[in-house]
């Protein structure tokens, strides 16, 4: 399949800061590609050099098949972006803003601007000022979609949107995909780029820990789990769990009922029918963040470090 | 197809309400000091006052034609009020139009999109040219308009001459703020720098005026470019303006290299 971003070596230094070491990822056009890990990972400082808003210290970086570099506002044409730290302000009105942006890139279907605004609920009337930080976020995702772009990459892009407008934009993404557009999205939610994303690459300190489909990671295999058990006894709900070696960071409290937290890594089938047995008066099962995946479970291969890490992501 | 000039179109949308305020700023002052002219100088008070002053302060503040109509129109307006004016306006101008919107989070939204980064401060520069050259417009016409109310005996022809070396001059410190704007990406440097050219130029013209000795140092002050030859009186200096628009073009040169290697981060 055709390549539509594919980056060897490449690498950022800010002074004596390195943010991202040595990239190398190939995302295939026509696909969803997700970028994951912890704040400060480099995930911003790799897609801001997909646009050429910051240059690569070394290694070599193709976007549609042209580098970013020498290929100018042409290429950046064929790109929607949304910026990790979108700020939008003044008293321009949010058509305006996307009128001058379409005035820029070029090429957006009569219509566009208000269909899109309409799927996110997205008032194009007043100045931006008076937006919310959800609302200017909509129209930071009307931005990059709008002139239907070969590329699109999305930093970052469902911060302040609310769980409906989160799910539309899945959508979004979904229907781009469909369509042969190909999407590069970031998140320190996993969540988010396990519903939408086809292939992940996980970034620690700047380096690719993992790559691959997102069911192959094992990201989804650590839960935290929270029980309150009635009718029992601290000691009874030791000794039933004490044979289940996935179980992590075990407390048991007493009080009314027994408060029982943990850790679970891999199977969570036993660990439910185990606590079946008690009276459930409460029970939760987290996903635990990103950052404590990643380094749960590729820490050891990150490479220690001493240098301060970037903390923009 | 993209449509022309999208970046200057932009800052004139963004920046109306700006410009429409300063230029109430020079109408203000214009209409403030020009119809006193008569009523200062009907009884030779004018001369009477520039005696009793110390003749260093008179050559610090280039008054001393000011019992003139052209030299009033000059040590007032075109010298002090306007320059003030203009310099401000302009660097203001300078440091928002890359550092500000570098600070504000715009340029690096405004530049991932289709418009090159040479584009884009060369309109920025265009549009402030343009905007200075509005206020100076303006001014050149409230000052012909007043000219005969306030019974200044000025030339039509010299008042655009003097118009357009305020233009010339306060052009340099909004450049000097774009460029350094362009290579620092901070606002508030940009500003002092604008600022201070200004500043410089005026002080060194005022001291090189205190003595024929020190008549050279005026060779390097953007102030006396525009100007030692009193265009108000002697029309067009074609040597200040061409200094003073070379300088211009070539601090605007420097941000569009600045902004073209550099990586925006805001």
């Amino acid at each position: 399949m055709p390549i539509a971003i594919s980056t060897t070596e490449l690498r950022k230094r800010y002074g004596s800061v390195t943010a991202v070491h040595s990239l190398d990822l190939a995302v295939e056009r026509g696909t969803v590609f997700g970028l994951i890990g912890p704040n400060g990972a480099g995930k911003t400082t790799a897609l801001r050099m997909l646009v050429d808003i910051i240059h690569p210290t070394s290694g070599t970086l193709r976007v549609l098949g042209e580098d970013p570099r020498a290929a100018g506002p042409q290429l950046r044409r064929r790109i929607g972006f949304v910026p990790g730290d979108l700020r939008l302000d003044g008293r321009v009105r949010g058509r305006s803003l996307l009128n001058h942006y379409a005035d820029i890139s070029g090429d957006v279907a009569p219509g566009m601007i208000d269909a899109l605004a309409e799927r996110l609920h997205l008032d194009l009337n007043p100045p931006i000022r008076a937006l919310s930080k959800g609302n200017r976020q909509k129209l930071g995702l009307v931005q990059a979609f709008m002139h239907r772009p070969e590329l699109l990459v999305l930093d970052e892009p469902t911060t302040g949107l609310d769980p409906l407008v989160q799910r539309e934009f899945l959508l979004m993404v979904r229907e781009a995909r469909n369509s042969g557009q190909t999407v590069l999205l970031s998140s320190h939610v996993l969540s988010e780029i396990q519903q939408a994303a086809d292939q992940v690459a996980v970034l620690s300190r700047g380096r690719v820990v993992a790559q691959g489909a997102v069911e192959s990671l094992r990201l989804g295999s650590i839960r935290h789990l929270r029980a309150g058990l009635a009718d029992t006894t601290v000691d009874a709900v030791r000794t039933a769990l004490a044979q289940l070696s996935q179980l992590g960071q075990i407390e048991v409290t007493d009080g009314d009922v027994v408060r029982l937290t943990a850790r679970v890594n891999g199977d969570i089938d036993a660990v439910i029918k185990t606590i079946a047995r008690f009276r459930l008066v409460d029970l939760a099962v987290e996903e635990p963040d990103l950052e404590e995946s990643v380094l749960s479970l590729y820490g050891e291969q990150a490479p220690e470090s001493s240098e301060k890490e970037k903390n923009n992501g | 197809m993209a449509s022309a000039l999208p970046v200057l179109r932009r800052s004139f949308a963004d920046s109306w309400r700006s410009l429409l305020g300063w230029t109430v700023g020079v109408a203000g002052a214009l209409a403030l000091y020009l119809p006193l002219y008569p009523s200062i100088n009907g009884a030779g008070q004018m001369d009477q006052m520039i005696a009793s002053m110390p003749p260093e302060l008179v050559k610090t503040m280039g008054i001393e034609q000011i019992s003139s109509g052209p030299g009033y129109v000059q040590g007032t307006f075109y010298g002090l009020i306007g320059v003030l004016l203009l310099t401000i306006a302009g660097t203001s101008w300078g440091a928002s139009a890359i550092a500000g919107a570098e600070e504000s989070g715009r340029l690096e939204l405004d530049l991932a999109h289709g418009v090159g980064r040479l584009q884009y401060a060369l309109e920025s520069a265009l549009s402030i040219v343009v905007r200075l050259l509005w206020l100076g417009g303006f001014a050149a016409l409230m000052v012909i308009v007043l000219d005969g109310p306030a019974q200044l005996g000025l030339d039509a022809a010299n008042v655009v001459a003097a118009s357009t070396s305020l233009v010339g001059l306060t052009l340099v410190s909004a450049t000097m703020a774009l460029a350094v704007g362009a290579i620092t990406g901070r606002r508030s440097i940009a500003t002092v720098a604008g600022a201070g050219v200004a500043v410089l130029g005026y002080v060194i013209n005022a001291v090189a005026a205190q003595s024929s000795d020190l008549e050279g140092a005026r060779a390097i002050s953007p102030y006396a470019w525009a100007f030692r030859n009193t265009p108000l009186v002697d029309g067009f200096d074609a040597g200040g303006l061409v200094l003073l628009v070379g300088v211009s073009a070539a601090l605007t040169v420097v941000a569009v290299f600045a902004l073209r290697r550099r990586d925006v981060v805001g």
